[in-house]
């Protein structure tokens, strides 16, 4: 039997689409639907109200402060993953002895969740005892705050996210970068190209689907993160690492106000297709 | 006999080496403090680490006692279906994910940029803890609470691993598949005789990807299947974090074999990373 | 032992597959934390053997959510919920939890702590049984109290929050001359909970929340308040006799000596009793007050619900009412949680039994006796998990050098803005 060329591309996309056409999209759209519905918690009755929970979020200091935080967090976090897990890929691609070794010591973050990191290195970025002031004093700098001062809690979800996350991407990288045929870059140091050359001109080029891969989902993974706010600052001190998604997650899950919980869902959606829209357009190829 | 090299070849590799066990030291202290917490008795968790002394990085004393109750309470149980629920969502969702990569990477059609934007993009961009309520509710029609299919069915399909194969499908040389295309081959031979050897680096990232994302997942088993026997790895360990405290070594204990599960499997897979090279026959 | 196992396990597979008995039997869900439960289940499926006993037990932080998608999906699982007392209100308005006032007997009720039935209760109707109650205590370490040469304050003696102040910055020490103490004065176990901090203004006289019930305003930033938070505020930023960090449970780092004294929950009782390489002696003594206020201490723990959506409404009462009154209270409190029982009757039994005669499971009687002195439950409202986050985020502020006042006030403008959805 053969099936008409045409519905070839539809039978290989129906088994994973239609999954998830079940199991996300439809709860998606639920979500946000759910966003212009307010809740009487009097009558226990589902009222729609238009943008009534829009217009709540709007007009409350402590969503704008969570916006603030959420673009300084995926403006900083993002580049700063990528640029190393760029050089973490590049360094661990090198012939050299031994180098198997550290590419799978670098797999190990990956492997441990991201609850337990946030746990570890709370532990470890402590204030009076953490393993990290007991080196900083050693070495005669003064103890710092991290987690506990507005300057410094930010950057430190920044470093918590950031362990698992260079190592994670730069597997991808990895792969990106053994993907390039050897020859292409011998003929490029025959033909006088230096180092720099040939990373800039044939290796970056030869990358540009990759990186656009982990650019955009690095940038979904760290606007969807909220674990390690939950478990260690609830979103302080005075709301610096208040990010969205955690906030999103307080009001559904905590405080029961899915019509708020939801229009913040919505506004992030919008957000994120936006940054990623610009993404996808910096990186657009010939294609 | 072989030339000596000069000096200065010497420094490129000292270099990378410098920066290469750096930034172990980053990924493994933390490491090894969980690890040593994990062999310590509970109440001597924070001997050393309160304040900091480097023999915190060794079980200084040294006990399983936190493994021995691990199991006890069935904690090699949990490891057993979430074990078995990762390897089923890498097999079933990996080809489901695979196929569907190759169309939205190789194929031409109708529909094609909406679908992708709509559906893949769409689901990619939405954290599913955010939207538990409604599939929840949903799954909860089907009568699938407290079932296996519950636990494995919604997340099967992975939008970021669609997404990472249709990145690296559209990279192969269209004329690998056109030979095989004029020899007669049909598309899913194209996929599975020529494609996919020549793609194991990013077979292994998105079966990586897929493992673990249902290895560590939390939210969602806990909700459709609390029951003990139905426990996953990540609940269990959530388990040792209580009202007046936390068991520490045993949740250190948890993670670590939790963390070793995934590291072990990926191990003997790495070579295809150098594999890779010599196999896409473009030399 | 595998003999008796197979004997064990060929006769429960006849049972199973009797279909008579097989038939009638119900099974009940009890969504619960880590607590011991088997002896509990195990007694009330022997007294009513057409009933199953599921625990589906998760950890405490997860919990509030887990009730907040399944209950509010209408779900008729889990049957029966373990509900931390502030939580009832909430629950109540949202119609998640039965009305139980028909399941207890006069005398059941009459048994139980009447802050508890309180607490419990919404409108005027009982939606989750008393099932354990809580008080604090101050805990200290001896040594420190050698080491500055004092007496330690014996088991009932009330120190006041001044004292505690000047005794903590003589008991914090920097003994390797680092610049930060490894030694601290004091603690607060709970430190950023109001579940703990409540009972500073409350013994100046505050109150945690306005008579409706949801209004903060004049309320948490009273002068009481102020004055209740500038202590808490100096604590840790003006003495530096306690430590910011909050990664480290303080009975962790009590039990390693970094800690003279801590304000925490009886609990702690019996893990340092039981701890055999605890090289520290400690004490306790009564729950510290204001010199120019009242002893006021903190109160309320678990209680029991039942889901109004469950399909088994015979069982899962039957259950709730097991573990919340007479013998099956008794026996939650011997070899369940180990919380302090909200029934008056297993409460006696700490007089009685020769358990609590000696030191130091004695000061199991001072707590019992503590949580009679002027309990003050936590605020009775519908937002209690707004109001309790929120201003768990002002203490942590307020801890770490933020202004009191200026904070307490965002924490009304906080508040009253979450509330404004239940007017």
């Amino acid at each position: 039997m053969r099936v008409s060329r045409q519905f070839i591309p539809y039978l290989f996309l129906a088994p994973a689409l239609l999954l998830l056409i079940v199991f996300n999209l439809v709860p998606t759209i639920a979500t946000l639907v759910e966003s212009t519905f307010v809740l009487s918690l009097r009558s226990g009755e589902r009222v729609f109200a238009g943008f009534a929970n829009y217009n709540r979020i709007f007009n409350d200091p402590v969503f704008w402060k969570s916006f603030q935080v959420t673009i300084v967090f995926s403006l900083l976090v993002n580049p700063i993953q990528i640029f190393l897990a760029l050089c973490l890929s590049i360094l661990i691609n090198q012939k050299l002895p031994g180098i198997g070794l550290f590419r799978s010591i670098y797999l190990l973050p990956i492997a441990v969740s991201l609850n337990v990191t946030a746990i570890v290195w709370g532990l470890m970025l402590d204030q009076n005892s953490g393993m990290i002031n007991g080196i900083l004093t050693q070495w005669g700098i003064a103890r710092q705050p991290f987690l506990h001062s507005v300057d410094q809690a930010l950057w430190s979800i920044i470093v918590i996210a950031s362990w698992i996350g260079v190592p994670l991407w730069s597997l991808f990288i990895l792969a990106g970068l053994q993907n390039i045929p050897p020859p292409v870059l011998e003929a490029a140091k025959i033909d006088g190209a230096s180092a720099w050359q040939s990373f800039t001109k044939i290796t970056l080029p030869l990358l540009r689907r990759v990186l656009a891969f982990v650019l955009v989902a690095d940038t979904v993974a760290n606007f969807l993160m909220f674990a390690p706010i939950l478990l260690l600052t609830n979103g302080g001190p005075q709301l610096s690492t208040n990010l969205i998604m955690y906030e999103t997650y307080r009001r559904g899950f905590l405080y029961g106000d899915l019509g708020a919980s939801s229009a913040m869902l919505s506004v992030m959606l919008v957000i994120v297709f936006i940054i990623i829209g610009v993404e996808l357009y910096l990186l657009r190829g010939q294609d | 006999m072989k030339k000596a090299k000069p000096w200065t070849a010497y420094i490129q590799p000292a270099i990378a080496y410098i920066l290469l066990i750096s930034g172990v030291i980053i990924v493994v202290v933390p490491l090894m403090w969980a690890a040593a917490a994990s062999f310590t008795p509970n109440h001597k968790v924070f001997e050393y680490a309160y304040p900091f002394s480097w023999r915190a990085l060794f079980p200084v004393d040294f006990t399983m006692e936190a493994y021995d109750n691990l199991f006890e309470r069935g904690f090699g149980r949990a490891v057993g279906n979430s074990f078995f629920l990762a390897i089923a969502t890498v097999i079933i969702g990996g080809a489901a994910n695979a196929l569907a990569g190759f169309a939205f990477g190789r194929f031409e059609f109708r529909g094609k940029q909406f679908l992708f934007l709509s559906v893949i993009m769409l689901t990619f961009m939405v954290p599913v803890d955010l939207t538990a309520i409604p599939r929840y509710i949903l799954v909860n029609s089907f009568g699938w609470i407290n079932t296996w299919q519950g636990l494995l069915v919604p997340g099967l399909a992975n939008s970021l691993v669609i997404f990472l194969f249709r990145q690296f499908f559209a990279e192969i040389p269209q004329e690998l598949i056109d030979a095989a295309r004029v020899d007669g081959a049909s598309w899913l031979r194209v996929l599975f005789s020529i494609i996919l050897p020549i793609s194991k680096p990013v077979l292994v990232a998105a079966g990586l990807l897929m493992f673990i994302s249902q290895w560590n997942s939390f939210f969602w088993p806990l909700l459709i299947a609390p029951r003990q026997e139905m426990r996953v790895v990540q609940v269990e360990i959530s388990l040792a974090i209580g009202q007046y405290g936390t068991v520490w070594n045993e949740l250190l204990a948890g993670s670590m074999i939790a963390a070793i599960v995934p590291i072990l499997l990926v191990m003997p897979f790495q070579r295809y990373y150098v594999q890779a090279i010599t196999g896409t026959g473009l030399e | 032992m595998f003999v008796k196992r197979a004997i064990l396990m060929t006769l429960l597979l006849l049972i199973s597959l009797s279909p008579s008995l097989a038939q009638d039997v119900t099974t009940i869900t009890w969504l619960t934390l880590g607590w011991p439960s088997e002896a509990l289940i195990e007694e009330f499926e022997a007294r009513n053997p057409d009933i199953k006993v599921e625990a589906e037990q998760i950890g405490f932080n997860d919990l509030f959510a887990q009730i907040q998608v399944r209950l509010g999906a209408g779900s008729a699982v889990p049957d029966v919920i373990a509900v931390d007392v502030p939580l009832v209100s909430g629950y109540a308005l949202r119609n998640w939890l039965l009305p139980l006032d028909p399941v207890f007997t006069g005398d059941e009720v009459e048994d139980w702590l009447p802050a508890a039935v309180n607490a419990g209760s919404y409108e005027g109707t009982l939606y989750a049984a008393p099932v354990s109650t809580s008080t604090q205590l101050l805990f200290y370490n001896k040594g420190c109290f050698d080491r500055i040469g004092m007496e330690p304050p014996g088991a009932d003696d009330r120190l006041t929050w001044e004292e505690i102040a000047e005794i903590a910055q003589e008991m914090t020490f920097d003994d390797d001359g680092d610049g930060t103490p490894d030694v601290w004065g004091f603690i607060w176990e709970q430190m950023v909970r109001i579940y703990q901090l409540q009972a500073l203004p409350e013994s100046l006289g505050g109150d945690a929340i306005g008579e409706d019930g949801l209004s903060v305003d004049g309320v948490i930033n009273s002068p009481e308040w102020i004055e209740a938070f500038t202590y808490y505020y100096n604590m840790f930023n003006v003495w530096n006799a306690a430590p910011q960090g909050e990664e480290f449970w303080p009975p962790d780092i009590f039990e390693t000596g970094n800690i003279c004294m801590f304000v925490g929950g009886p609990w702690n009782i019996p893990r340092f009793a039981k701890n055999a390489d605890l090289e520290i002696e400690w004490g306790v003594s009564r729950h510290p007050y204001f010199a120019d206020g009242v002893p006021a201490t903190p109160t309320g723990s678990w209680h029991i619900g039942v889901n109004a959506n469950t399909e088994n409404v015979d069982a899962a009462t039957k259950f709730a009412q097991f573990i919340s009154t007479g013998e099956g209270a008794e026996l939650w409190w011997r070899e369940g949680s180990g919380d302090f029982p909200a029934q008056q009757s297993v409460l006696a039994l700490f007089a009685t039994e020769a358990e609590f005669d000696e030191l130091p499971m004695s000061y199991m009687r001072t707590a019992a006796d503590e949580a009679t002195v002027n309990p003050r439950p936590r605020a009775v409202t519908v937002g209690f998990l707004e109001y309790e986050q929120i201003l768990q985020n002002i203490f942590q502020d307020i801890r770490n050098g933020a202004d009191v006042e200026e904070s307490l006030n965002l924490a009304v403008q906080r508040i009253e803005s979450e509330m404004a959805k239940y007017r």
